[in-house]
């Protein structure tokens, strides 16, 4: 049963940073609640105020400017696989907001509430890691941009300090050269494993290439090494390197055993689904 | 679930285990436990064991059983608590084994850890990891403490 607590109804990202540095652990931003009120109704969490953000201006809009596509973090699941913006500039994270859990959540669940909770198993910071993204954080009276890489801590744990909001997230915009997918696995209500990749394909060789892997792990990653063997190569010699690409992004997955699979069994679905989300990003 | 762990200590077997029982000394090397007390020297101790998952909080009162002293080289010790606040019970059976080896002592850190209720929802592999370092952290606390002391 949820416990009583305080809705506070900021007006201004301002406020509501004021009143998280204010309350401290006490407070909790409450968006979409799709992650956030499950866990206090089964009592895990308490707060004793949620801010309510969900009627903030400004951070509900899907935009366009000057080579990067501007995501409002209160853009929900179901208004991004729906934008026709991001169906066309980025269509990897259509599919992937297509597939977030299931309609309620998707209607309800915004894209910035799922980065903050940081699910181990949730989709989309892979997939960012993944297209270079950057978040946007806004306390009083300053704005930072975190890496995508950077933003995932550990599990349910984020780069935002106590009194920083997540107000937008900026995907550079692929050029005509761009390809990129995201693939995931799993046999519960959550995957077990996502793998994203992304690329520019210029002349039939690959360059700019980014791997991530995520839900196996406490937190997605980026796999650098993974990249290096892929990188600046044509595409037959890049599939050549996917077997060994494939193994070391598993181990650099951190892969967990519990009851979505053993360590090595989500290791090894990290290299089927490399070898696969690069065949998709390719066709 | 199972946990073991060994540490290296330049220290002799007597100081490694008089720090042992040297209770306070020994539960500030124990990450998040607090409010340490004697209830029956030797045998019997309180304390609150606390931990954090991301915004998840657990706070363990917990009890501290001795249920077996060989002088020297081996105890082994039960702790177990209940947050009931979130619903949840953890019990660990702790043995801790010493061996000397030239100049230092082996410490061997042989932990099963239960952890029963609402908080298992947040994953068995996210718990085993959290309790994984929360031991790691300890071993080497133990050993700074006891290195540093000189």
């Amino acid at each position: 049963m949820l416990r009583r607590f305080r809705l506070d109804e900021p007006e201004s990202v301002a406020e509501v940073s004021e009143l998280l540095g204010r309350f401290g652990d006490s407070a909790k931003v409450y968006a979409g609640g799709t992650e956030l009120l499950l866990a206090m109704k089964e009592g895990l969490v308490h707060y004793e105020r949620l801010i309510n953000v969900k009627k903030l201006k400004g951070l509900g809009e899907v935009a366009s400017d000057n080579g990067t596509i501007k995501i409002g973090a209160l853009c929900t699941h179901h208004e991004l696989e729906n934008s026709s913006l991001i169906k066309q500039s980025l269509p990897a994270l259509a599919q992937l907001e297509q597939n977030v859990a299931n309609v309620r959540v998707r209607q309800a669940g915004t894209l910035g509430g799922n980065l903050c909770f940081a699910e181990p198993h949730a989709d989309p910071g892979t997939l960012l890691i993944a297209l270079g993204a950057t978040m946007v954080a806004q306390k009083s009276s300053s704005k930072r941009e975190i890496a995508a890489e950077e933003f995932f801590v550990d599990a349910y744990e984020t780069s935002l300090e106590a009194d920083e909001v997540l107000c937008e997230i900026r995907v550079p915009t692929p050029g005509p050269n761009g390809r990129s997918a995201y693939l995931k696995f799993g046999y519960l209500e959550r995957p077990s494993v996502g793998v994203a990749v992304a690329f520019n394909l210029i002349n039939g060789n690959l360059s700019d290439i980014r791997i991530a892997v995520g839900c196996a792990g406490p937190a997605p990653k980026r796999v650098a090494q993974a990249e290096a063997l892929l990188s600046g190569k044509s595409k037959d010699e890049a599939a050549r390197n996917l077997a060994q690409a494939g193994a070391l992004a598993g181990r650099a997955s951190q892969a967990i055993s519990d009851l979505h699979g053993a360590q090595d069994y989500k290791e090894h679905i990290v290299g089927v689904l490399l070898k696969r989300a690069f065949q998709a990003a390719l066709s | 679930m199972q946990f073991q762990k060994e540490v290296e200590i330049l220290a002799t077997r007597e100081k490694v285990w008089r720090f042992i029982w040297d209770v306070d000394r020994f539960i500030a090397c124990v990450p998040g436990c607090k409010d340490a007390k004697t209830v029956e020297e030797g045998k019997r101790y309180t304390a609150i064991m606390t931990e954090k998952v991301g915004p998840f909080k657990v706070e363990f009162p917990t009890t501290i059983e001795v249920l077996e002293r060989v002088e020297l080289t081996r105890i082994k010790a039960q702790a177990t608590g209940t947050d009931n606040k979130i619903g949840s019970r953890m019990k660990i059976d702790l043995d801790v084994n010493l061996r000397e080896q030239e100049n230092k002592t082996i410490v061997e850190f042989v932990a099963g850890v239960d952890i029963l209720g609402k908080l298992a929802a947040l994953g068995h592999g996210i718990i085993k990891r959290k309790a994984d370092q929360v031991l790691d952290e300890f071993a080497q606390a133990v050993k700074q403490k006891l290195e540093g002391d000189g």
